[in-house]
C-alpha cells in the first residue's frame, strides 16, 4: 500500500515541479543581450582610478606627497613630482599605476589630502600584453583635456 | 569437489580521488576515498591547494591595508569577514563608531548572508543532479549584488566596512530596492519548496544521509547552520551579540536529525531569519554621519591580544590578532568555520555511498580558499 502511496505522491510532486517551471516559462526573460544591450553602472562603481579635474585651475591637483602610494597594499602606484623653485609647492609629474595587480579596495582615493583621484567607469578592458596594464594617469589626463 | 574450483573472494579496496577538479568539490579540495565496492570505508580530505597565506600577509601590512584581503578569503560571503575584521581592530583600538554606521554594516552583511546562501542553494540541488533552481537562485542572488554595488561599489570583493563606519553612505534607491527585494524574496519561497522541498528525488537524497550527532559535532567543532541542524541552538549573533543585533528579534532555527535534509531546512529558514533582520534595521535606521570623521588615520592597537568572533554565513569565525604597539599587527590567525565543518567529513563518510558522499559535501557547505586561506 505505501508503495503505490509513494509512487503517487512522488508523481504528484513533480507535476508540482513542473507547473512551477512552466509558469516561470511565459514570464518575462530577466537576463541583458549584453553587447546589444547594456546595464547601467553603479554610481558606486570602482573602476581603476584616475585625475579629477578641477575647473577653477584646469587640471589636477596632485601634490606628489606619495600618501596613496604607500597606503596602497599591493604597490600599485609609482608617483614622483618637482618643485620648479624653493618656494614653489610639488607638482606631480609622473603617475603610473599598475591596474594589473590592483584589488580595487579605494583605500588611495580616501587617503588622498587634496581629493585629487576618483574611480573611472571603464570595465571594457583588453589588453594584449601585461604592460598594458600599466596607466599613465599623466598621459590619460591630457587625453582627456584635449 | 566443486568447492574446490571456485574462485577465491579476494576482497579489493579501491582508492578513488574525488576531485581536487570534480565539479561537485566546490573549488580545489580533494577528497581521497578508499572503497569498498560502492561503500566508502575511509575518506581523508587533503587540503591546502588554494593557500595564499592571508595570515603572513597580515603581518607586514597594516590594519587598514589587510582590508582587500579579508574579503578574498571567503568569497561568498566578503561583507561578513570584513564587518568581523573591523569589528576586532575597533574593539583592540577603541574606535568609536556612529550608531548610522552599525546598521549600515548590520543590513549589508546580513544581505551579503542571504546571497550566499541563496549560492550554496542553487549549487547543492546542481550537485543532486537538478539544474533548474539553480537558475532561479542566481536570479534572485543577482538582485542582492546589484543592491550591494550600488552602495558598495563591488559585487564579490567589497572591501566595505572602514575603521569607524562604512566608506559610502545608504541612500533612499537602496532602501526601497532592499524592501521591494525582501517581498520578492518572500514570494519566491513557494516556489522554491514545490520545485525543490516536496520533491521525491530530493527528499530521498537528503533524508537520514549525513547524520551528525551533537556529540559528533562537538568534538569536531562543527559549526554554524551545521551544528543548529543537529538541534544546539548556538548563533554568536544571539549568545555573544556583536554589534547592534540584541536589539532585533530572530530565532535561531535549529533541526532535530542533523542529516542533510535539516540542514537544508534551517539555511532556508535562516534566509527568512535574515530578511526580518534587515527589515527591523531599515525600520530603526537612525539618522547622523556614516563614518566617524575622528578615526585616527593610522590604527595602532596598544599591546595585547584580542579574540574576536562572528557569525559569518557558515558558522562561528574568529580573528585573533596580536599586536605590539606598532601599526602592523604581530600576528592575525583567523579561525575559520569550514575546516571544523570539512573535518567532520572523515567519520561521517564512513559506510555510506559515493552518491551520498557528494550529497553530503554539499549539505555542509565548505567554502575551500576559505580553509586554505
Amino acid at each position: 500500500m505505501s508503495y503505490w502511496k509513494e509512487i503517487i505522491e512522488g508523481g504528484w510532486s513533480l507535476v508540482e515541479g513542473m507547473r512551477v517551471t512552466v509558469r516561470r516559462l511565459v514570464r518575462p526573460v530577466v537576463t541583458v543581450q549584453y553587447p546589444r544591450k547594456q546595464l547601467t553602472l553603479s554610481p558606486a562603481y570602482r573602476g581603476h582610478i584616475e585625475f579629477k579635474v578641477f575647473p577653477e585651475i584646469g587640471t589636477h591637483r596632485c601634490i606628489a606627497c606619495g600618501t596613496c602610494q604607500r597606503t596602497c597594499p599591493s604597490g600599485v602606484i609609482k608617483v614622483q613630482g618637482v618643485k620648479d623653485h624653493a618656494r614653489a609647492p610639488k607638482v606631480a609629474t609622473h603617475y603610473m599605476i599598475d591596474f594589473t595587480r590592483c584589488s580595487l579596495c579605494g583605500l588611495c582615493v580616501e587617503c588622498c589630502p587634496t581629493q585629487t583621484l576618483k574611480y573611472s567607469t571603464e570595465y571594457q578592458l583588453e589588453e594584449e600584453s601585461r604592460w598594458d596594464g600599466v596607466y599613465d594617469l599623466m598621459a590619460r589626463l591630457e587625453e582627456r583635456r584635449t | 569437489m566443486a568447492e574446490q574450483f571456485q574462485e577465491p573472494v579476494v576482497e579489493q579496496i579501491y582508492t578513488l580521488n574525488l576531485g581536487p577538479q570534480h565539479p561537485s568539490t566546490h573549488g580545489v579540495l580533494r577528497v581521497l576515498l578508499d572503497l569498498d565496492g560502492e561503500f566508502i570505508i575511509k575518506a581523508d580530505p587533503v587540503i591546502g591547494y588554494g593557500h595564499r597565506g592571508h595570515e603572513k600577509m597580515a603581518e607586514n601590512r597594516t590594519y587598514k591595508q589587510f582590508m582587500p584581503n579579508s574579503s578574498r578569503m571567503d568569497y561568498l560571503s566578503g561583507l561578513l569577514y570584513n564587518h568581523g575584521f573591523v569589528l576586532a581592530v575597533e574593539r583592540f583600538a577603541g574606535v568609536e563608531v556612529p550608531e548610522r554606521a552599525k546598521y549600515i554594516r548590520v543590513i549589508c552583511a546580513e544581505l551579503n548572508r542571504i546571497s550566499s546562501h541563496l549560492l550554496w542553494f542553487g549549487t547543492y540541488i546542481m550537485d543532486l543532479g537538478g539544474f533548474t533552481p539553480f537558475l532561479y537562485c542566481f536570479d534572485d542572488r543577482e538582485n542582492i549584488l546589484d543592491i550591494l554595488d550600488r552602495v558598495t561599489g563591488s559585487r564579490l570583493t567589497y572591501s566595505y566596512c572602514r575603521f569607524g563606519g562604512v566608506n559610502r553612505d545608504l541612500d533612499g534607491e537602496f532602501i526601497s530596492m532592499t524592501r521591494a527585494f525582501i517581498e520578492r524574496l518572500r514570494s519566491r519561497w513557494t516556489d522554491y519548496h514545490n520545485l525543490v522541498t516536496k520533491n521525491v528525488i530530493f527528499i530521498h537524497r537528503t533524508r537520514d544521509v549525513g547524520v551528525i550527532t551533537p556529540e559528533l559535532a562537538r568534538q569536531y567543532g562543527v559549526v554554524g547552520p551545521n551544528l543548529r541542524a543537529c538541534g544546539i541552538p548556538f548563533d554568536v549573533r544571539k549568545s555573544e551579540p556583536y554589534e547592534v543585533y540584541d536589539r532585533f528579534d530572530f530565532v535561531i532555527p535549529t533541526g532535530t536529525k542533523g542529516d542533510a535534509l535539516d540542514r537544508y531546512n534551517v539555511r532556508l529558514e535562516e534566509m527568512e531569519q535574515s530578511c526580518r533582520i534587515i527589515e527591523q534595521a531599515l525600520d530603526q535606521l537612525p539618522e547622523g554621519p556614516h563614518i566617524n570623521e575622528v578615526a585616527p588615520f593610522k590604527v595602532k592597537p596598544p599591546r595585547g591580544e584580542i579574540y574576536f568572533a562572528f557569525e559569518s554565513a557558515r558558522g562561528l569565525t574568529a580573528y585573533y590578532l596580536v599586536s605590539d604597539g606598532s601599526p602592523y599587527p604581530y600576528r592575525c590567525h583567523i579561525r575559520v568555520p569550514s575546516f571544523g565543518n570539512l573535518q567532520v567529513l572523515t567519520e561521517v563518510f564512513r559506510g555510506t555511498l559515493v552518491a551520498d558522499a557528494i550529497s553530503i559535501l554539499g549539505s555542509i557547505d565548505v567554502v575551500i580558499p576559505e580553509i586554505d586561506r
